[in-house]
């Protein structure tokens, strides 16, 4: 097989193991259900304990920056680390396993929960945004850091799915596991947040976000094989 | 070996009683609270050289597969751990005296935190994985995996923001601003603290490949 040839490969089966769970997804909906449903209570209890009026304005940026990171850090924590335990729960790793090499079922499973994440991040950030009156300045800065972070979020708990899939207290364990892991992810997400509501091109922290993003992407790439082979 | 453990002894004895009586509590800061740098910096020193030695078993492991290397991986996580909790209580006794607070979110204060919270992960990973095999795969690959993301939370996010930490050993000049006495006993300080390092985690990671034999006759 010519080089072209193994890549051709890599990203087919990348798609299909990504079409796959989509697939299981539908008809299922169980992590976009979870997920919504825990965005909406968080959603929900934020804005009947804060509203539109409870911040002052100096204060509205930065506490609905970090108030946005942590709902969609805990919400993607509730639905993406199913990637892999879902096969374990079902019993079908060994098939999966047998049909697509660990990089193309990772790079799959990464691209399902990139799109699951995006999903989520297109109902709560503006719900979230309008429940609080905060005004965005720069929606395409805003949107490009939503993009990144979770770019980011989806290759670590993905990552990390694999590694607790078998273990035991799976949900606790990833969030235990994911939480220092993340944080040099979500302090400079928060912070372009800031910059980006109040107009500005956070130009520092994107260049962080995507160092972080390629770092991450070629260490789950590298460290596939150990986490999901037998 | 046992010349070697008298000789440790004692190089830490004299270093412990030259750090009180040698040198001059630096300029600018509070007091005598300036010598707590001798104690401070060579506990976070050897809590990250116990994390790269950890990184490096944890790669050999991968590659050879022999046991004895992750249990070399999980002692040196467990003697980091130890050497890192020293660093933060004297970290925050240090904070304490010269800016108020134990705690103020430092960005390394923070990002020494958020190691220890990493590698108390790690061991709660390991003790949530039965299978011995399967337990030293995925601890290492999560131990590498760390060790990628590991520099934005040391060199990234601590230079991003402003931080209170003294400059005299990691400053943008890449000088140490120490004088002479105060730099032979800070880096005295930094080889002892490496040889205790040596010595706990040799005796740590024999006593885990006992209890690994004693387990499973592997």
């Amino acid at each position: 097989m010519t080089a072209a040839e193994a890549r051709a490969s890599f990203f087919r089966r990348s798609l299909a193991v990504c079409g796959k769970d989509a697939a299981q997804e539908l008809r299922r909906r169980i992590a976009v259900a979870s997920v919504l449903f825990f965005a909406a209570a968080s959603l929900t209890l934020v804005s009947f304990a804060i509203g539109p009026f409870g911040l002052p304005p100096e204060a509205r940026e930065r506490v609905c920056s970090a108030l946005l990171w942590v709902l969609l850090f805990f919400s993607a924590a509730t639905g993406l680390p199913r990637a892999f335990v879902r096969e374990e729960e079902s019993g079908t790793a060994l098939a999966l396993r047998l049909v697509a090499p660990a990089t193309a079922v990772l790079a799959g499973k990464t691209l399902f929960n990139f799109v699951l994440f995006a999903a989520i991040a297109a109902v709560t950030a503006p719900a979230f945004a309008l429940l609080l009156g905060w005004r965005i300045g720069s929606i395409g800065a805003f949107a490009a850091v939503l993009a990144l972070g979770g770019l980011g979020l989806s290759i670590v708990s993905t990552f990390l799915s694999a590694l607790v899939a078998r273990a035991s207290q799976k949900s606790v364990l990833f969030v235990v596991i994911s939480f220092p892991l993340l944080a040099p992810l979500l302090l400079p997400a928060i912070a372009a947040t800031v910059s980006a509501s109040s107009g500005e091109i956070p130009w520092t922290a994107l260049r962080v976000l995507v160092a972080y993003d390629g770092a991450a992407a070629c260490g789950a790439y590298l460290l596939a094989g150990a986490a999901w082979e037998e | 070996m046992k010349a070697l453990k008298v000789l440790l002894l004692l190089a830490m004895g004299a270093t412990v009683v030259a750090a009180f009586l040698w040198p001059e509590p630096a300029q600018g800061f509070l007091g005598e609270s300036s010598r707590i740098v001798f104690f401070h910096v060579p506990c976070a020193w050897t809590a990250a050289l116990a994390f790269i030695v950890a990184a490096v078993y944890s790669l050999m492991f991968l590659v050879r597969g022999n046991p004895w290397h992750d249990d070399l991986a999980a002692a040196a996580v467990r003697v980091g751990l130890v050497f890192a909790v020293l660093a933060l209580v004297t970290g925050s006794l240090f904070a304490k005296i010269m800016w108020g607070a134990y705690w103020n979110w430092d960005p390394r204060e923070s990002s020494f935190l958020l190691l220890l919270f990493l590698y108390g992960a790690y061991l709660f990973l390991r003790a949530a994985i039965d299978d011995p095999s399967r337990r030293g795969r995925i601890a290492a690959a999560y131990a590498l995996f760390a060790a990628v993301l590991m520099p934005f939370l040391f060199f990234v996010a601590p230079r991003v923001t402003q931080s209170l930490h003294p400059q005299t050993v990691i400053n943008t000049q890449g000088k140490i601003l120490m004088d002479t006495p105060t730099k032979t006993v800070f880096f005295a300080g930094l080889a002892c603290f490496t040889g205790l390092f040596v010595w706990l985690f040799s005796l740590d990671a024999r006593s885990a490949r006992l209890d690994r034999v004693r387990a499973s006759g592997i």
